[in-house]
């Protein structure tokens, strides 16, 4: 053990992380060798409403990012070629990825459709160093999808990610075990997961504009300027994170994400957008044939504040409307007044059994409807059915989150046989949010999201429209 | 106010009523119990606006008054004094209660007992009159059921229902029911209503284990109930509502029966309950069939448990999974030697009987398992 990891409490852990290089573009340009080399957005037509979700790098240089407007988009690159947000196809590149990436460790976190955290720190002795590892997963990737990824190796994902983001595309970055505060710190605070425009405005009245200055406040000043949050951003600009990688465990928890395109304060917005994540989230327990006892909401706002409210529910339900009831009165108080970057709905302490009531209060013509709408989706597909309120605008194409982790993979719960099928529509969080009790507090935002747009932003926003009218 | 009482009797009686004080209100009056001379005696009252309760301490009178004091703190000092003394209550200033009790002298802020809501006592003929020690089993037997959420405020009560000389009892949580009917000394027109379990909880704790009848004044028309022993009054609030037609719910046949020993049944779903508990604490029951007598399993995470419990079984024998805590509440609190258990399958209600013959039925709602 090491003197650092000995101060840390963890022992030296060698973490990947592998983010894919313009995702949604990427597969748009391998699967059409005519695009190679031209400017490809995606997102839909350049005079469309909504935003891009993935631009090329040819299309980057024309000044073209991430959750710009479609039609600024068109405007700055006249020329490109603008495409609709095809989820379906997204979907397999990502886990035909993601399979690779737990050839080599089962220890494998998937945040994003295109990003993942592995902890290899157990593989070293079978695979060679985490350099030789990230060398090796690079050309896998290359090799058998066709797509580059680039590779951060270091001792804690904080880092892992600042170094994966720093020489993209097909970049491969690896910070030495002790190098953290020194690699970090020429780097601008914006690099830093939490800081958002607030607190860069904050820190910028200190003088604060890259990382090693951030270090060097002391920590009471932080404290004083930013709370609690200030001691966190302290610690992570010296490259402390002891967060583990969450990944191979047993589900403990169904949960869907959504994260805004543009961050919103629309109240309607908010309401369809935890009833879809509800309808996800009760979906995917019935075809589990499991019920959630806790509902939670996970409220995360523009300066990356997140906010998680949970509750037990009198019965153990697997029904949209209960769920997402609880959900809204959950994230009323949380969204009021604020602009919502990210929503979760979580549905934890889950049970495979039922007890049967004397007087049952749910309508039982309900539970026969559900049924029915289930079985039309299995058949007919996802789209067949859905809730007129859903009708004008509907979701974002989810994803599925590391499958191996998914709900399926509990002891002891049945009925699995429909989960591949409906799992490709959805996007699950598995064993990461089995929090015991009801949690307020300025989380680490995931590492799958970038603290703030910034100059050579990578990562794709989650598809925000339908491909299909 | 001035008086004389001995502090025994001052000591039970605040005992008595403080389990009505409102532990949070923002009334701070209810906090506080009330002191009021009369017929010749202290009487002490308090209430937390569901449940009062007035206890009549005997004592020497010098002038009559009354005043409110904070019920813990006068509760706690008068437990403090020595035993077997005299205790000299008087007021002072209005709102100043001074106890003096051999060598102690002590002085507490009070609140005006104009302020303290009217609770009404047994001034009225009783509507009927029930054996004490009757209803303390019936209400062991049936309250315990009843729901402790407010999901339902109907079922955090029980229903009492009145027809002629008997009174039948029933509470349920929407998983179980109790029902157990007992006789009444006087004829009550027919009459239902649902008292709160919490009320009767207290009731229970000043009933005690004699033939003597305690009396029942009912006024729903003024949503009370009031029940009168000697020197003790309770009345508590009633829950407005329908209470569930529990008779629709309750198992007609039956195609599995088993007579088991009360205490050999508990004791093996303690066990097997010690298990369950570590996860969803469901307990399975195979009754008949292959195996002769009933067998108590349950299946953990941690490990796993079976017993074994004779039993007379008679019909085609099947499996069954309850939480086990449903059945080891039936089973400690209803006190017979034996129980019959009539079952229709494993997703049917499981009805348990006492062998003796006694009118008393509950009725557990299985769970449904995967495996």
């Amino acid at each position: 053990m090491t003197l650092r990891a000995m101060i840390d409490g963890v022992p030296g852990r060698t973490i990947l992380h592998v983010d894919l290089d313009a995702f949604f573009a990427a597969v748009e340009q391998r699967d059409r060798p005519e695009l190679r080399g031209r400017p490809v957005i995606v997102g839909g037509g350049p005079n469309d409403r909504g935003v891009v979700s993935t631009a090329s790098y040819e299309a980057r240089r024309f000044g073209v990012h991430s959750a710009m407007p479609l039609r600024t988009a068109g405007r700055l690159c006249p020329d490109g070629v603008f495409l609709p947000v095809d989820g379906r196809k997204y979907q397999a590149a990502s886990r035909q990825v993601m399979a690779i990436l737990r050839r080599f460790t089962p220890a494998v976190e998937q945040v994003s459709i295109d990003e993942a955290f592995l902890d290899v720190t157990g593989s070293e002795a079978l695979f060679g160093d985490g350099p030789a590892i990230a060398r090796r997963i690079k050309s896998a990737i290359q090799d058998e999808t066709g797509l580059t990824a680039s590779v951060g190796v270091a001792t804690s994902k904080l880092v892992a990610k600042v170094a994966s983001d720093l020489r993209k595309p097909d970049g491969l970055v690896v910070v030495e075990p002790g190098g953290e505060p020194g690699f970090l710190a020429p780097l601008s605070i914006s690099r830093l997961w939490g800081v958002g425009e607030q607190t860069g405005r904050i820190l910028g009245e200190l003088g604060v504009r890259t990382i090693g200055e951030l270090a060097s406040i002391p920590a009471e000043v932080l404290v004083r300027r930013l709370g609690r949050h200030g001691a966190e951003l302290r610690e992570r600009a010296l490259g402390i994170d002891r967060e583990p990688v969450s990944g191979g465990e047993p589900a403990k928890s169904v949960s869907h994400e959504h994260t805004f395109d543009v961050d919103t304060a629309d109240q309607e917005e908010i309401e369809r957008t935890l009833l879809a994540l509800s309808e996800g989230v009760s979906s995917r327990l019935r075809t589990a044939g499991i019920r959630a006892g806790t509902v939670g909401v996970k409220v995360r706002d523009a300066t990356f504040r997140t906010v998680t409210r949970q509750r037990t529910l009198a019965e153990p339900t697997d029904l949209t409307e209960p769920i997402w009831r609880t959900a809204l009165e959950l994230a009323r108080p949380e969204t009021r007044g604020i602009r919502v970057r990210l929503l979760g709905v979580a549905a934890t302490n889950l049970v495979d059994r039922e007890q049967l009531g004397l007087f049952p209060e749910e309508d039982p013509r309900r539970r026969r409807a559900v049924q029915a709408a289930d079985e039309l989706r299995r058949r007919f597909g996802e789209r067949a059915v859905t809730r007129a309120r859903l009708l004008r605008r509907p979701l974002p194409e989810p994803f599925e989150r590391d499958p191996r982790s998914a709900v399926e993979g509990r002891r002891g719960v049945r009925g699995v046989g429909q989960a591949a099928e409906t799992g490709e529509k959805e996007r699950a969080t598995a064993g990461s949010d089995g929090r015991g009790s009801p949690v307020e507090g300025v989380d680490e935002p995931p590492a799958g999201e970038a603290p703030e747009p910034v100059d050579g932003d990578e990562s794709e926003p989650e598809p925000e429209r339908d491909p299909e009218p | 106010m001035k008086l004389s009482v001995m502090q025994e009797n001052l000591a039970r009686g605040l005992q008595i009523v403080s389990r009505a004080v409102s532990t949070r209100s923002t009334l701070p009056v209810l906090a506080n119990v009330l002191l009021r001379t009369e017929d010749a005696g202290l009487k002490l009252t308090a209430t937390n606006l569901e449940i009062g309760m007035t206890y009549w301490v005997p004592g020497k009178i010098e002038a009559d008054g009354a005043i409110t004091v904070p019920a813990r703190l006068l509760t706690d000092l008068v437990n403090s004094l020595p035993g077997s003394e005299r205790v000299d209550l008087e007021l002072q200033a209005h709102d100043t209660l001074l106890l003096r009790a051999g060598r102690f002298e002590t002085r507490l802020k009070g609140i005006d007992a104009e302020e303290f809501p009217a609770i009404p006592t047994a001034g009225e003929r009783p509507t009927t009159r029930i054996a004490q020690r009757v209803l303390r089993q019936a209400l062991a037997e049936t309250a315990f059921a009843a729901a402790t959420d407010e999901a339902r405020p109907i079922l955090t009560g029980v229903l009492a229902r009145f027809e002629g000389d008997r009174l039948t009892l029933a509470a349920a949580d929407n998983y179980r029911i109790a029902v157990k009917t007992i006789p009444v000394l006087d004829p009550v027109p027919d009459t239902s209503l649902v008292i709160p379990a919490r009320s009767l909880h207290e009731l229970s704790r000043i009933l005690a284990d004699v033939e003597d009848p305690l009396d029942l004044v009912l006024s729903p028309s003024r949503n009370q109930v009031l029940f009168h022993l000697e020197g003790v009054d309770l009345v508590s609030r009633l829950i407005d509502g329908q209470f569930p037609n529990y008779q629709q719910v309750l198992p007609q046949g039956h195609t599995t029966r088993a007579e088991v020993d009360r205490e050999e049944l508990l004791k093996a779903v303690r066990l097997a309950g010690l298990i369950a508990s570590s996860s969803a604490n469901i307990v399975k029951l195979q009754v008949g069939g292959e195996a002769e007598g009933v067998t108590v399993t349950a299946v953990a995470d941690v490990g796993d448990n079976r017993g074994q419990v004779e039993a007379s079984v008679e019909g085609d024998g099947t499996a069954i999974a309850f939480n086990a805590r449903y059945l080891s509440d039936v089973l400690q609190n209803v006190a017979v030697e034996r129980f019959s258990i009539e079952l229709n399958g494993p997703l049917s209600p499981g009805v348990f009987r006492p062998v003796d013959g006694s009118e008393y039925v509950h009725v557990v709602m299985p769970v449904r398992t995967t495996s």
